[in-house]
């Protein structure tokens, strides 16, 4: 998990569109995980990824792992461009239109002490 | 060291796909492989610390893992002498060692734990890109995921505000 840099998120005032973008982030390149301790190499990415919301409302609710979150599926899509500098290796996504998910939702969400509030 | 034979079959399946394993892991899902560690408190974290050793290029996960921790580790030395301000992990996912779930419907969104704010999520991510040797090569699996938490959360015994992504 990292933290997101002021300015990378835009969120629309409906919150049903979502954009994330954040350059240089640094990530391990870890070739042959899960494999146990198996060598590791420092790598960047960069990336932009859309959340833009469907009409299919959303709702996920666990009382007992205290998590409720309300939305919609989502159309997602990614452009990516990832450097292993050490490696002598990159490469760029086609544009963002290009791509598509499998799963995507965006909404609002309250869990732990926020759950019961 | 003659890198091109070790990028091709380190990269390259022999079909010329990409699996998890063989490129995006790189970056569009190596950090996957992070996402575990990137909490304080662990050993990982640890690695951050002044003096910790540096990395070559090839080296262990937490030296590698040290720029990724970077934001988190500030946030858990901020306010220490409450707990920190980084943002708890979902304890029923820490407890099993995993500090993320890949998402999917009626499960868990958030990567964090006592939040209250806007988030998305989304996986099985597919498309096409080149690399720096011109070959055409696909990227993702159902495991290459994206999401983004932002809103209040509880830590450090107090209500904070913050942006977080799952890359």
């Amino acid at each position: 998990m990292t933290v997101i840099p002021s300015g990378a998120l835009t969120v629309s005032g409906d919150g049903r569109r979502a954009t994330l973008e954040m350059r240089a982030v640094p990530v391990v390149d870890q070739p042959r995980w899960p494999a146990r301790d198996t060598p590791t190499r420092p790598a960047q990415i960069s990336f932009r990824v859309e959340w833009v919301a469907t009409d299919e409302p959303v709702r996920y609710e666990d009382p007992l792992k205290q998590f409720r979150f309300t939305g919609w599926r989502a159309t997602t899509r990614l452009e990516a461009q990832v450097e292993v500098p050490s490696a002598g290796f990159s490469w760029r996504s086609d544009p963002l239109n290009t791509s598509s998910a499998s799963f995507g939702i965006i909404g609002e969400e309250v869990n732990g002490r926020y759950f019961t509030m | 060291m003659d890198e091109g034979p070790r990028i091709r079959s380190r990269y390259v399946t022999p079909v010329g796909a990409f699996g998890r394993r063989d490129f995006l892991r790189a970056g569009l899902v190596g950090a996957l492989a992070g996402a575990r560690t990137l909490w304080p408190g662990n050993h990982a974290l640890a690695a951050t610390a002044p003096g910790a050793s540096g990395a070559g290029p090839e080296q262990g996960f937490e030296a590698a893992a040290k720029p990724a921790l970077a934001g988190l580790a500030a946030l858990a030395a901020e306010d220490a002498q409450n707990g920190g301000a980084a943002p708890f992990p979902i304890p029923w996912l820490d407890k099993n060692g995993s500090l993320n779930q890949a998402p999917g419907p009626g499960q868990e969104p958030s990567n964090i734990f006592h939040f209250k704010g806007r988030i998305a999520r989304a996986n099985g991510f597919t498309g096409m890109g080149t690399d720096n040797r011109g070959r055409r090569i696909p990227f993702g699996t159902v495991t290459t995921d994206y999401s983004f938490m932002q809103g209040e959360y509880w830590a450090g015994r107090s209500e904070r505000q913050g942006a977080f992504t799952h890359t």
